[in-house]
């Protein structure tokens, strides 16, 4: 192909025609893949430039458009006075309740206080988080269809990846500025105590993630359907379903699973499935509330309500039912009892006299019956573990046994898991030449020919 | 001549719908190639797939030597596209719409302001650099629209009916763009219903019906193959007696095909000679003492060679 720049066929009347040519040549230095296509690490890292390269075109653009003028900033700050009034009503609702009754000391009360404004800043950030999210990706791509801008963006060498990625990073932003404006404000609960830094840390880890896979859902929902408002309306829908309706399942099968003399109804038996937890940013939040818990308090038997832990029963009604858990000889973790008590191995109760020594890796949480004081729960993981003067039960399941940071590490991995899910099928809808659309009839007639 | 667009029986199908049925197109560089054809010939879509955003179900599309299915990012480097129907962001300046599309260009930023300078100089439009997009005139996004085609300088471009929806004033403008562009040793794909614009602006063309190619080439070249024969029309200085005679006249001649007498009183022939056969004629009908006002060959136009070639095929499209 010969550049027919190059053989000028009529004279450059015009400055434009000088100042194009000047063009061409800032086009031509411009670095262009083509020639890095054999070496593997050069193509790889000239397609890495590519893709930020075009996600900070699409970011640029987007948050032109969003930033711009006073609106961001006044939404902003009605927003932070609205969140901080709401705390400050929890900080006296709290303080009303605690002052009246109970009559413990003040340093347990202003500890309540702390985690009651933590927990309903949480919820309340979840909330919006949970709806923002996908409202605000939900008009990504959908909209770039509607304008019909999709295709002269899709004919740039931009790649699909970028066109997704930086539509959702763009679009968190605000959500992720709303968020990191709040943390300020929730820090307030350190004044109270009775929450932790890494508790905070928890909190807004649930939250940074719910954003980013609500978005990403909104952003499938975007590039799946034509239209905004039904891309929106099916995201909101799905918010719905992982909030109320995975806590309604919940519910429900603890429910049933109860009835019949605790054996259930048809194929609902037994503890619900937790795996439905694990789309609820709610009873992760919840979950993360526990961690403040110094006892098993209310978040952590609401928690336990709808997820009855995996640290059970240890007595069921049958206790031969129980799997064996193996104590391999070898040196490790010692248990080591007091006085005396039973020690459960493989279902069978082994009465100890005298000191309990467990040598070797105890795999399962490790749950210690108190003969005196009743039940106590504790973890093993590896680590050393020593309780005197009680009796020892291991076994693989325990009463009550709410363990911290049980449920939230598991639904942020779920919600990674999904968002690059629902981020790959996007950049699958997107591109015009790999597509993958279901119904493709259908397509046929919206799409007139011309 | 370098080839720089060059199909091969590319089908489009959608379900039953043939949108494309075998398109064969070759476009040489530096030509302005005309795809004419009434609405839903077909035309889009052969852009849209040049444009990589549609697979052909079938055949082959070369843009600048690269295969549109297999090499899409180079095709899309070479080309510059501007759709039939095109949006413009909202909350946007113009020089902020260019520069989003030469940053997806990957395009460094001290070029960029240069490239905008001059591209907005182009389409005159450097006294809306700061305007809103929305803001602008139809005709004014258009240009802005062919604008962003050009931010990476590319060698072809294609468009999707530029004019349609300008008023006269902006087609006469667009159409000095695309010569000037044209000049600057662009190749230009234009496709458009309305023959006229393309008539005077095009070197090629390609008559395009429901899906196929019905001809293609030079435009004078197409007449030629196309036409059994010119229209002449003769005015003489005569009565109607005279007239019917001199008709009775001109229908002996071998060379003539048909011979009418028209209402405002000039003789209408199909014509099945060359120049040579016409000087003949003229020379005879002077000869024979017949008073010649004037004597021509009917300005042909794109409009009656189009009739000509889709009119009597057309039928109710039917998809089932």
């Amino acid at each position: 192909m010969t550049d027919p720049t190059h053989e000028p066929t009529t004279e450059p009347t015009t400055d434009t025609r000088a100042e194009l040519e000047d063009v061409v040549a800032a086009v031509a230095t411009t670095p262009v893949a083509p020639g890095a296509r054999g070496r593997r690490l050069g193509f790889s890292l000239s397609g890495l430039r590519r893709i930020f390269g075009g996600m900070s075109a699409i970011g640029a653009k987007e948050l032109r458009g969003r930033m711009r003028g006073r609106r961001a900033f006044v939404i902003l700050t009605i927003y932070l006075v609205l969140l901080g009034g709401f705390a400050w009503m929890i900080e006296l609702l709290m303080e009303r309740s605690y002052s009246a009754g109970f009559g413990s000391s003040a340093a347990y009360a202003s500890a309540s206080i702390g985690q009651g404004i933590f927990a309903a800043l949480m919820f309340l950030e979840t909330l919006q988080v949970v709806f923002l999210a996908p409202a605000a990706t939900a008009g990504a791509i959908s909209l770039e269809r509607e304008k019909q801008t999709l295709e002269m963006l899709i004919t740039t060498p931009i790649s699909s990846v970028a066109i997704v990625v930086g539509k959702l990073l763009s679009a968190l932003t605000y959500v992720f500025l709303l968020i990191l404006a709040s943390v300020p404000l929730t820090a307030v609960v350190f004044v109270y105590g009775g929450v932790a830094p890494d508790d905070v840390l928890r909190g807004y880890a649930v939250l940074v993630v719910t954003a980013i896979g609500l978005g990403s859902f909104g952003l499938f929902c975007s590039s799946l359907v034509r239209r905004t408002q039904a891309a929106t309306a099916i995201s909101i829908f799905g918010v719905l379903a992982i909030s109320v309706g995975t806590a309604f399942l919940l519910i429900f099968w603890t429910g049933i699973a109860n009835t019949g003399d605790g054996q259930g109804m048809g194929p609902i038996r037994g503890r619900s499935p937790e795996v439905i937890a694990y789309l609820n940013p709610f009873i992760a939040q919840a979950d993360v509330m526990c961690g403040t818990e110094t006892s098993t308090g209310g978040w952590c038997s609401l928690v336990n309500a709808l997820v009855p832990s995996q640290n059970g029963v240890i007595f069921t009604n049958d206790p031969t039912v129980q799997p064996a858990v193996p104590v391999p000889a070898g040196p490790g973790v010692g248990v080591g009892g007091g006085s005396g008590g039973v020690l459960t191995v493989g279902g069978a109760l082994v009465p100890v006299a005298g000191p309990i020594t467990v040598t070797g890796t105890i795999s399962s949480d490790v749950n210690v019956v108190d003969s005196v004081r009743g039940i106590k729960r504790g973890f093993v993981n590896g680590a050393g573990f020593d309780t005197t003067g009680a009796g020892v039960a291991v076994g693989p399941d325990a009463p009550f046994g709410v363990v911290r940071d049980t449920l939230w590490p598991k639904m942020v991995v779920t919600w990674i898991i999904l968002s690059a899910i629902f981020l790959l099928l996007s950049i699958q809808l997107v591109s015009p030449t790999r597509r993958w659309r279901p119904g493709r009839q259908r397509q046929a007639k919206t799409e007139t020919p011309t | 001549m370098t080839v720089a667009v060059r199909t091969q029986g590319i089908v489009k199908r959608y379900g039953s719908t043939v949108a494309v049925a075998g398109v064969d197109l070759t476009v040489e560089a530096g030509e302005i190639f005309g795809l004419v054809g009434p609405n839903g010939a077909g035309k889009s879509t052969t852009l849209r797939i040049l444009a990589t955003l549609l697979r052909p179900t079938a055949g082959e599309a070369e843009v600048a030597g690269f295969s549109v299915t297999r090499n899409p990012d180079q095709v899309r480097r070479v080309i510059g596209f501007m759709p039939d129907v095109f949006g413009v962001y909202d909350d946007m300046k113009v020089w902020e719409y260019l520069d989003f599309f030469a940053r997806c260009y990957g395009i460094p930023a001290t070029a960029r302001r240069r490239i905008i300078g001059d591209l907005l100089e182009l389409v005159d439009l450097a006294h809306k650099r700061d305007s809103y997009v929305q803001t602008l005139s139809r005709g004014m996004q258009q240009r802005l629209c062919l604008a962003h085609s050009l931010v990476h300088d590319p060698q072809i471009l294609l468009l999707d009916e530029p004019a349609s929806g300008l008023d006269p004033r902006a087609r006469v403008e667009l159409r000095e763009l695309l010569r000037e562009l044209r000049s600057l040793g662009k190749t230009i794909l234009i496709s458009s219903h309305i023959l006229p614009e393309l008539e005077e602006l095009c070197t090629s063309v390609a008559i395009v019906d429901r899906g196929q190619v019905l001809a293609q080439g030079r435009v004078a070249d197409i007449e030629r193959r196309l036409r059994f024969g010119a229209v002449l029309r003769v005015r003489l200085l005569a009565d109607a007696g005279g007239l019917e005679a001199a008709r009775e006249r001109f229908e002996a001649d071998a060379d003539v095909a048909s011979a009418t007498i028209l209402d405002d009183g000039t003789i209408e022939l199909g014509f099945r000679g060359d120049d040579a056969a016409s000087a003949r004629l003229l020379a005879e009908t002077v000869r024979a003492g017949l008073p010649v006002v004037s004597f021509a060959r009917a300005a042909s136009d794109l409009e009656e060679l189009f009739l000509q070639v889709t009119a009597p095929e057309r039928a109710p499209q039917d998809a089932a």
